[in-house]
């Protein structure tokens, strides 16, 4: 595509031709006040709010429906620029309502910052501001209050262009316009919480963080959704060592700005109150040492008594590519003979919800400790039930939601030794030596590997109480405790060790995986 | 610029050191003499037997915040976190939820560490609801620390006892 070159404020700036003006200075770091334009929705021009002037155009033209030609000369800091703004802000101000003390948009409220940057402070007029619908139930998770609408579209277009779904629609016209849904439809799309992000001001909400907390409290985390393979970017929000929602991050080469619902929802785990929070050992609770070295000593008697190869272990695909590498570590050292991954599968789309509910199988697969296309679950069930696996080193749960329950029962009774890794106890666990808490995906550092190869970071948001260990500090105590290993975990040397291993981890830098990730195939370096 | 020698005036060294001495005695004995003929003719004492009599304070003093109770029993805060923001000692605690009444977010929580309150008034300054205000209440000591954390029930007071106060506020934190 031909680059042009266009001046804005004595700038000159350099852009594909065609590209929208207002994206362009956008990119340059250029702050121009807009509303109605996003870049990953179809330009509408209504909000009026990023008009610029432009050489040679007698008029104010809005930058987001000018596409860019070359030797284009654009003033921003213009008198009538700024008339402009600050009477966009009055029209907007004059009906909306002033109950930002309970919206919860409320500090990321673009009319709020705007209104701050450009507003007049005062009212002119005298006539009472038009009434309209508050707290209408629009959908199962969204929440409509048509008085803080600024009838900008965002989510109407996304609902046509995105979802295709077409539930929201700006009815009459002019000073009676109102956001409202058609009469048949409601908004339970999917993806139907992304209009909450997508709407400037607080007329879009979502039910799950009605009334929750102020954003300014809330300290954000980059990381990846744990809920299924597509690894959308999202941001964990949390305050006071909770999480309070999670909201998509942009990474154009996953998710672009958006994420599902489903998976929107998906963090009250980490904060329920069933979750293990000690190790439990035959069923009582633990110190972790007294676990570690039960554990370490079983496994050791096990194989002493039965080999290596009569051990079985499920990969849980919910753990970090290092804490899967130490495990299959420990499992080598341990001469561990079946290696199977289970993995909850569910609805689909061809957008970004995945059959997989998991979000590391991939990674899983890439450091070869499962192979066939099961993920070799019927091999080690076959074998515990012809007896040729009699111990059970089992990673996560979804095995139960993965067998039929007869099945399992057989399978559970005949094993001679199980440890577990989990999260929420279970009664079939109740013959296990040794339980371990697992560790969510908001409580450790790693890395990902989405279904489509992209490595990308997940960060620790909230803290684990003191004293616990997570997943990969298990592995590594029982690799050290069962092989003498005197190895520790931390990101760096197991990415160092990843790469001596020659996995397809070596061809990539942790360091270099920046917020969006890289893919596998890449090869950074 | 070159040095140059001022001359100041200094007080003499004081030669007749009784002096004050007897100038303290005199007003010891001026204000014996005073009280006495003051209380020989029927002069009310200006000592607050407290905690029998108690000292009305001006509304302008800043006491501990309470929360404004409307006629209806509700607080009128809407929990919109401001005073939480505002507070310099963090010892404001509070966690909204929603009714359905026209007003649809109240505090479910509303706790005030006042071990660490510093009668500032920031909160109150901040309020767009008038609804945290420094009352005229001082005491607030306790037996343990646990006491003074104060939650939402025992800080509520009536509006009407907290009018002279929200009267002097509002010329302060009037908006236009």
């Amino acid at each position: 595509m031909k680059t042009v070159h266009v001046t804005v404020d004595g700038r000159t700036l350099e852009a594909p031709e065609g590209m929208p003006l207002l994206q362009v200075m956008l990119d340059a770091g250029i702050h121009i006040p807009h509303y109605c334009y996003h870049p990953k929705l179809t330009i509408d021009g209504s909000c009026r709010f990023c008009q610029v002037r432009i050489e040679g155009v007698p008029k104010l033209q809005i930058s987001c429906n000018t596409p860019v030609r070359d030797g284009m000369v654009v003033k921003t800091d213009d008198p009538e620029v700024h008339q402009v703004r600050r009477g966009v802000v009055e029209l907007l101000l004059l009906n909306h309502p002033l109950d930002c003390p309970i919206c919860d948009k409320a500090g990321e409220c673009w009319l709020q910052n705007y209104a701050m940057e450009f507003g007049t402070r005062e009212g002119r007029t005298i006539d009472p501001r038009r009434k309209r619908g508050k707290r209408l139930d629009i959908g199962e998770r969204m929440l409509l209050d048509q008085e803080r609408c600024i009838l900008c579209r965002r989510c109407v277009r996304f609902c046509n262009e995105i979802t295709k779904t077409e539930e929201l629609h700006v009815f009459t016209l002019g000073d009676h316009s109102k956001l409202d849904i058609y009469e048949d439809a409601r908004l339970d799309n999917p993806y139907s919480m992304n209009t909450a992000d997508i709407c400037p001001v607080g007329a879009l909400e979502t039910k799950d963080f009605h009334h929750k907390i102020r954003v300014w409290f809330l300290e954000e985390t980059a990381s990846v959704c744990p809920s299924c393979s597509n690894g959308c970017n999202i941001m964990i929000s949390a305050y006071r060592n909770r999480i309070w929602r999670l909201t998509p991050r942009r990474n154009d080469e996953v998710n672009d700005t958006w994420m599902c619902d489903a998976g929107r929802l998906n963090y009250r785990f980490v904060a329920d109150p069933e979750r293990l929070r000690a190790p439990l050992v035959d069923g009582s609770p633990a110190t972790w040492n007294e676990a570690l070295d039960r554990a370490a000593a079983a496994l050791g008697d096990f194989t002493r008594r039965h080999g290596g190869a009569a051990l079985g272990a499920m990969v849980s695909p919910h753990l970090t590519n290092e804490e899967n590498f130490r495990f299959g570590e420990l499992l080598r050292a341990l001469g561990a003979g079946h290696l199977a991954m289970a993995v909850k599968r569910g609805a689909a789309d061809d957008f970004l919800i995945k059959a997989e509910k998991a979000a590391n199988g991939r990674g899983v697969r890439e450091l070869k400790l499962v192979t066939g296309v099961d993920d070799g679950l019927e091999g080690l069930l076959g074998a515990i039930e012809s007896g040729a696996v009699k111990g059970l080193y089992l990673c996560g749960d979804d095995l139960l939601e993965a067998v039929p329950e007869g099945r399992l029962e057989r399978i559970f009774a005949q094993l001679e030794l199980l440890i577990v890794q989990t999260l929420r106890p279970s009664p079939r666990f109740a013959r296990a030596a040794v339980i371990f808490p697992a560790t969510t995906f908001a409580e450790k550092d790693g890395t990902f590997t989405n279904h489509a190869g992209r490595v990308q970071r997940i960060r620790k948001a909230t803290d684990t109480p003191a004293g616990w260990l997570s997943d990969g500090e298990i592995f590594t105590g029982l690799l050290n405790a069962v092989a003498a290993a005197g190895a520790s975990f931390t990101l760096d040397r197991v990415w160092d060790e990843m790469g001596r291993g020659g996995t397809v981890f070596s061809a990539l830098n942790l360091n270099e995986i920046g917020p969006r990730g890289m893919p596998l195939g890449a090869a950074g370096k | 610029m070159a040095a140059r020698v001022v001359k100041v005036s200094r007080p003499e060294p004081m030669t007749r050191r009784w002096m004050p001495i007897l100038v303290g005695l005199g007003v010891a004995i001026k204000h014996f003499v005073v009280n006495l003929l003051g209380f020989a003719r029927g002069r009310q004492d200006f000592t607050v037997y407290y905690p029998e009599q108690r000292f009305v304070q001006p509304p302008a003093m800043r006491g501990m915040p309470v929360l404004v109770q409307m006629a209806n029993g509700k607080e009128r805060c809407v929990a919109c976190g401001l005073c939480e923001w505002a507070c310099p000692t963090s010892c404001i605690t509070i966690f909204p939820a929603e009714t359905a009444a026209e007003v649809e977010r109240f505090p479910e929580i509303f706790d005030i560490d006042m071990s660490r309150c510093m009668f500032c008034g920031l909160c109150e300054e901040a309020c767009p609801e008038e609804a945290i205000v420094m009352s005229r209440q001082v005491e607030i000591s306790t037996y343990s620390r646990r006491g003074s954390m104060w939650h939402k029930q025992d800080l509520l007071v009536p509006e009407a006892e907290l009018k002279p106060r929200l009267d002097y506020l509002r010329p302060h934190y009037a908006r236009e």
